[in-house]
């Protein structure tokens, strides 16, 4: 449940938001919050509104009802550019990676460093990806290696660099070890860790609850459009959690 | 820190051999069978006629027409979007720039009036095509069709002699239907020049960055605020404005504007792309390779016309060709990656 008096510390708010698509209402009046350098888990099964509220948050999505507070002021976030621009970065689950670009290409797109005319400024772009790179623990051997050429890890490692090297203040992970190997999980699991020692705050985005239980911190648990718990580590165990979302996605809430 | 580190480091060292190969082999392949092809042409061609300086230079005047609309298609492509369209809007500006000079304008405006309505076209093939989110190959075939039928209706398929308007040895002429240092055509020079501009966008300008993305991975270059629509609908102008100077050119160069002109182009580009190593799923491809493609068709018709290939018979050759191209890039892309 929220603390009312820690108010200052939180770094977004998202208050009562509505979302429809169509004849479908995908998110019904949800009320979500992170405060600075907080990991937040937030579960639920397919189809509960988990990555709807969240692309809403960046940009994606405009709600049709509904207020965001980023750091104090309320916004209005158009497109992802402007969450980008508020500093929210978002790791997709269909990976937003061109898988036939390299690594450095992948890192800057669409915020290329430029010199002049638009001319891109290849030399910064290789440095600083591989600087963003290694900060994550991920020692790659060249910045032209094509992304497709990466094991799964790797190539989150990429899309997580990118926020770290854009100095982003709030990372959202949507279902980020999903389809991963076991080992590859280990790695995206450490990249947040990393995230998390920057001072950065992570909202990690799964239906695996073994995932999001050995990070985060807090979590939500959202079904059929609304949230339906929130607990904090301490209140809960593995197997508790589990059955928090068992128990909320068979619930019948009307 | 991070689990198996090491075999990882191995593994991707691996990975970047094998991948340099794999690029140096993919332009490379292009290249060899290019080369194999004017050796074999200069070898067999009756009095080694392929290389005579005439079919050199002649060459070099017609290639162009198909080859400056290339590099705009394999731009186009690159962003995952074909235009077949391309075989009419030639046809159609080279009809605007005749007619224009027909009017009284002088060859220079009827040419940028002409290359202006490529443009447009080419804005209003990319506006259907991002906005009704059909697949291009559909909406370019029906403006490919739309178009050559008006244009068919408007001429009353009649030719129009351009030559009374177009001074010989003007300046005009010159700059399209010209020498440089008395042998080296000036259509060429055309080609060299807008193939080096459109390589450093497409691979040294931020937009061509934006090229590739849309290509590659449309949703991830929308998620990281890449107006994707703009990319396509800029790339399909380009291709519009190609037309229309390749237009002028070959109108320039016959002496007259013919309905007929471009007609099954809107194949070949796509051929010579693919050819050149342009993936058909877009993301893929490069300017040299582009270049090459579109060296390669025409030197493949000129080559076997030499031969004494039977005229009608050439296409079945460029199919083969084309055919053989795609299977050697993809096996050499599964052998190697």
């Amino acid at each position: 449940m929220s603390n009312e008096n820690n108010n200052s510390d939180l770094l977004v708010k998202m208050t009562n938001i509505h979302k429809w698509f169509g004849r479908v209402y995908a998110v019904r009046g949800v009320d979500f919050q992170v405060r600075q350098g907080e990991t937040v888990g937030l579960l639920g099964d397919n189809g509960a509104g988990k990555s709807t509220l969240i692309k809403i948050l960046c940009g994606y999505h405009q709600a049709e009802k509904g207020d965001i507070i980023f750091e104090g002021k309320k916004v209005r976030i158009n497109s992802p550019r402007e969450a980008q621009k508020l500093g929210i970065e978002t790791v997709y689950q269909d990976q937003a990676l061109a898988p036939n670009l390299s690594i450095a290409r992948n890192v800057f797109m669409g915020r290329e460093p430029v010199k002049g005319m638009g001319m891109l400024d290849k030399k910064l772009m290789d440095e600083e990806s591989m600087k963003a790179l290694s900060n994550l623990g991920l020692r790659l051997d060249s910045p032209d290696l094509p992304v497709i050429t990466l094991s799964g890890g790797g190539r989150q490692g990429v899309a997580i660099a990118r926020a770290l090297h854009f100095k982003a203040k709030l990372v959202i992970l949507d279902e980020p070890t999903v389809a991963l190997s076991v080992k590859e999980v280990g790695e995206v699991l450490e990249f947040i860790k990393q995230l998390r020692k920057e001072g950065i705050s992570v909202v990690f985005i799964s239906h695996n609850i073994y995932h999001a239980f050995s990070i985060a911190e807090r979590f939500v648990v959202m079904a059929r459009g609304k949230v339906m718990r929130e607990v904090t580590k301490e209140e809960v165990t593995l197997d508790k959690l589990n059955e928090l979302v068992i128990e909320s996605a068979i619930v019948d809430i009307d | 820190m991070v689990f198996g580190m090491k075999e990882e480091v191995e593994n991707r060292k691996m990975n970047v051999k094998s991948f340099r190969s794999f690029l140096a082999q993919r332009s490379a392949t292009t290249l060899v069978v290019f080369i194999a092809l004017v050796v074999i042409f200069s070898l067999f061609t009756r009095n080694h006629v392929f290389i005579g300086q005439r079919n050199i230079t002649a060459l070099g005047k017609l290639f162009p027409d198909l080859g400056i609309i290339a590099l705009g298609v394999g731009m186009l492509m690159i962003s995952g979007e074909f235009d077949l369209s391309v075989a009419s809007v030639l046809p159609f500006t080279s009809y605007i720039f005749a007619q224009f000079m027909l009017g009284g304008y002088a060859p220079f405006w009827a040419l940028l009036v002409a290359i202006g309505i490529g443009g447009m076209l080419g804005l209003l093939n990319g506006i259907i095509v991002v906005k009704t989110n059909m697949p291009s190959f559909i909406v370019t075939l029906a403006t490919l069709m739309f178009w050559r039928g008006v244009l068919f209706v408007w001429s009353r398929m009649m030719p129009l002699n351009i030559r009374p308007f177009v001074e010989r040895g003007s300046l005009f002429e010159q700059a399209m239907n010209g020498t440089v240092a008395e042998f080296f055509p000036i259509q060429t020079v055309w080609f060299i020049i807008f193939s080096v501009v459109l390589g450093i966008i497409l691979h040294f300008h931020r937009f061509g960055n934006w090229i590739f993305a849309t290509g590659d991975n449309r949703d991830a270059a929308r998620a990281m605020g890449i107006n994707t629509n703009l990319v396509k609908i800029i790339c399909f102008i380009i291709v519009g404005l190609l037309c229309g100077l390749s237009g002028g050119l070959q109108t320039v160069r016959l002496g007259s504007f013919a309905a007929t002109q471009g007609i099954g182009f809107e194949l070949r580009a796509i051929a010579a792309c693919v050819v050149g190593g342009v993936s058909l799923r877009g993301g893929i491809g490069a300017m040299g390779g582009i270049v090459l493609g579109a060296l390669t068709i025409p030197i493949l018709d000129n080559g076997l016309i030499l031969m004494r290939v039977p005229v009608f018979g050439i296409t079945a050759f460029i199919g083969l060709a084309t055919i053989l191209f795609v299977l050697l890039n993809s096996y050499v892309e599964r052998k190697l990656m």
